[in-house]
């Protein structure tokens, strides 16, 4: 019987973080403050962040030792298991391996507990007595929740109102873990009570409610703040995922061709593709993708022909499903919208090619989330489910193809307190609509005089 | 089929990204300070003619605002942040 899970015992898990900033091709520019036009330093954010952060924040080390104390706390669900989603692969009928690792298993059900620990202990060492936070669904807030329970840290989690409102379980388990929980706007920033006097009914936002954890923050030198993507020391912490990655993937004597992972702020794609982007830079071969989670209309709805991989013609022909290569969705070009939020440190190595953005619209993830759940078992978290299904395209594109190919992707967490999106897809409440077919037509004139594929003229 | 050139009411909700849960058109028409959330061409553009409608329902500033603000790099924000809360700590004292 061949082993299901890949699990790295507890003696084996990384012992050090890895830091990519002095291994970018392109250095990242530090930010200059907006008051005096020189680079952000040590003092400006020191109001809110203890120093330890602020020193990995800009660290040039390569390698940043694991404290044991945070290892200790690691050990309650790392090192997490490496799957080999074999059920997948029959379904699909596919010769690619497929290979997941699984960050759903954390006590918050997903990798933020990865930086929220780590945040948690430099707080703790520098005095810190509260952590400030915003939050909507409330996935980071639980984490950093329970993460602040371990090291006896008070936890304030301001929740955007109308994510308060409709997310109750995610509230209580804060609440479970110790940490007070307050709708935002609240009555008690400036910032809160602002906005409230204007408007007692504002439904709150993310905006709103980071002002109120700063502001509280700033206002008392006890508490501290804290982020749970971005920054890159949040995208450091993570990767003791992509470490034991590569740790299980040597274990059972692979490698992966591809690897996948889901971008919204970017820190669970950095955790697993990380350390691998590293070894692309020494000369691996890998595609590694992160995938967006943006409604655009999808490309699957063109025909399967050569096309460019680019919008201007520079890249070699591949066979693709395409709308021809000067089809973008007009969101897309709208003023960089796309890397709006996301960590400097992906955006950089998107545009040096070391990284391949994908986007993939809301209903091929459900698609793919029911997929993967009626053969794999594990309901996935909507922005997890982009991941599931990339690694479903691309295990389809090597059945076309024809190749044996290893895909990994990291499976960041969980959806079982995330139903109602299922329920509306399950219940047909996401409607398709279909590109109007002038859009269509036109974008396909552009790919007339390319070569056809085998398998299209079939 | 044809995209309606009219939002969905309140009773259609999709998810959102950045809240992480079911969300309606109209939270994010007025997300941002009372104006329209900057993911929100990307999000909805899939359900209903966005596009036309802000075009429409906005003055030619929030347009300019919603698709052509340069992204800010998130230590900045930080940065006017933790600046705006020093401010209003000095005035309330």
């Amino acid at each position: 019987m061949e082993p299901k899970k890949i699990v790295l015992p507890e003696s084996e898990i990384p012992r050090q973080w890895y830091n990519i900033l002095p291994d970018m091709p392109t250095p990242l520019e530090p930010p200059l403050h907006p008051g005096t036009g020189q680079p952000v330093g040590p003092d400006d954010l020191s109001p809110i962040f203890p120093m330890p952060l602020i020193e990995q924040e800009v660290s040039q080390d390569r390698w940043i030792d694991i404290p044991e104390e945070i290892l200790e706390k690691y050990l309650i669900w790392r090192p997490t298991p490496l799957y080999r989603a074999y059920n997948l692969e029959r379904y699909l009928e596919t010769p690619a391996k497929i290979y997941f690792k699984n960050e759903g298993v954390s006590p918050a059900g997903s990798h933020k507990p990865n930086t929220a620990i780590a945040q948690a202990y430099y707080n703790k060492i520098s005095g810190t007595k509260r952590i400030t936070t915003e939050t909507g669904a409330g996935q980071w807030g639980s984490a950093l929740s329970f993460c602040c329970s371990l090291f006896g840290i008070e936890c304030k989690v301001f929740m955007v109102k109308v994510s308060y409102n409709q997310k109750p379980y995610r509230r209580i388990m804060m609440e479970t873990w110790g940490a007070t929980c307050v709708a935002s706007p609240s009555d008690e920033t400036e910032a809160g009570r602002k906005i409230l006097a204007e408007n007692p009914d504002s439904p709150g936002s993310l905006g709103i409610a980071i002002s109120e954890a700063v502001e509280a923050a700033v206002a008392d030198e006890d508490t501290k703040y804290s982020l749970g993507s971005v920054l890159n020391h949040v995208m450091l912490h993570q990767t003791i995922n992509g470490l034991e990655t590569q740790k299980q993937m040597a274990l059972v004597g692979d490698y992966p061709d591809v690897i996948i992972g889901c971008a919204g702020g970017g820190s669970n794609f950095a955790g697993n593709a990380l350390p691998f982007v590293r070894d692309k830079i020494n000369g691996k071969d890998i595609d590694i993708i992160a995938v967006e989670p943006a409604s655009c209309p999808t490309m699957t709805r063109g025909p399967f022909a050569y096309d460019f991989g680019d919008t201007v013609g520079m890249t070699p022909l591949l066979p693709m499903h395409t709308l021809g290569h000067s089809f973008v969705p007009e969101p897309i070009h709208a003023g960089g919208l796309r890397y709006h939020g996301m960590a400097p440190i992906i955006s950089q190595l998107v545009m040096d090619g070391l990284i391949r953005p994908v986007a993939i619209s809301q209903l091929e993830t459900f698609k793919a989330g029911i997929t993967f759940a009626r053969t794999e078992g594990f309901i996935s978290a909507p922005e997890t489910d982009h991941a599931v299904a990339m690694a479903i395209r691309e295990a389809l594109k090597a059945k076309e193809e024809g190749k044996e190919k290893t895909i990994l992707f990291n499976w960041s967490g969980h959806g079982l307190v995330d139903m109602a999106a299922y329920e509306a897809y399950l219940h047909g409440k996401l409607a398709d609509h279909e590109l109007p077919s002038e859009e269509v037509e036109r974008a396909l004139k552009d790919i007339e005089p390319l070569p056809k594929p085998k398998q299209a003229q079939k | 089929m044809e995209k309606s050139v009219e939002p969905p009411g309140d009773d259609f909700k999709i998810r959102c990204p950045r809240l992480g849960h079911q969300i309606f058109f109209s939270y994010c028409v007025i997300e941002s300070d009372g104006n329209p959330c900057f993911k929100i061409l990307d999000c909805w553009h899939q359900y209903f003619e966005v596009e036309t409608y802000l075009k429409t329902h906005l003055n030619s500033e929030q347009w300019d605002k919603l698709v052509n603000r340069p992204p800010k790099p998130k230590v900045l924000s930080l940065v006017e942040l933790i600046e705006q809360a020093k401010k209003r700590k000095k005035e309330a004292e």
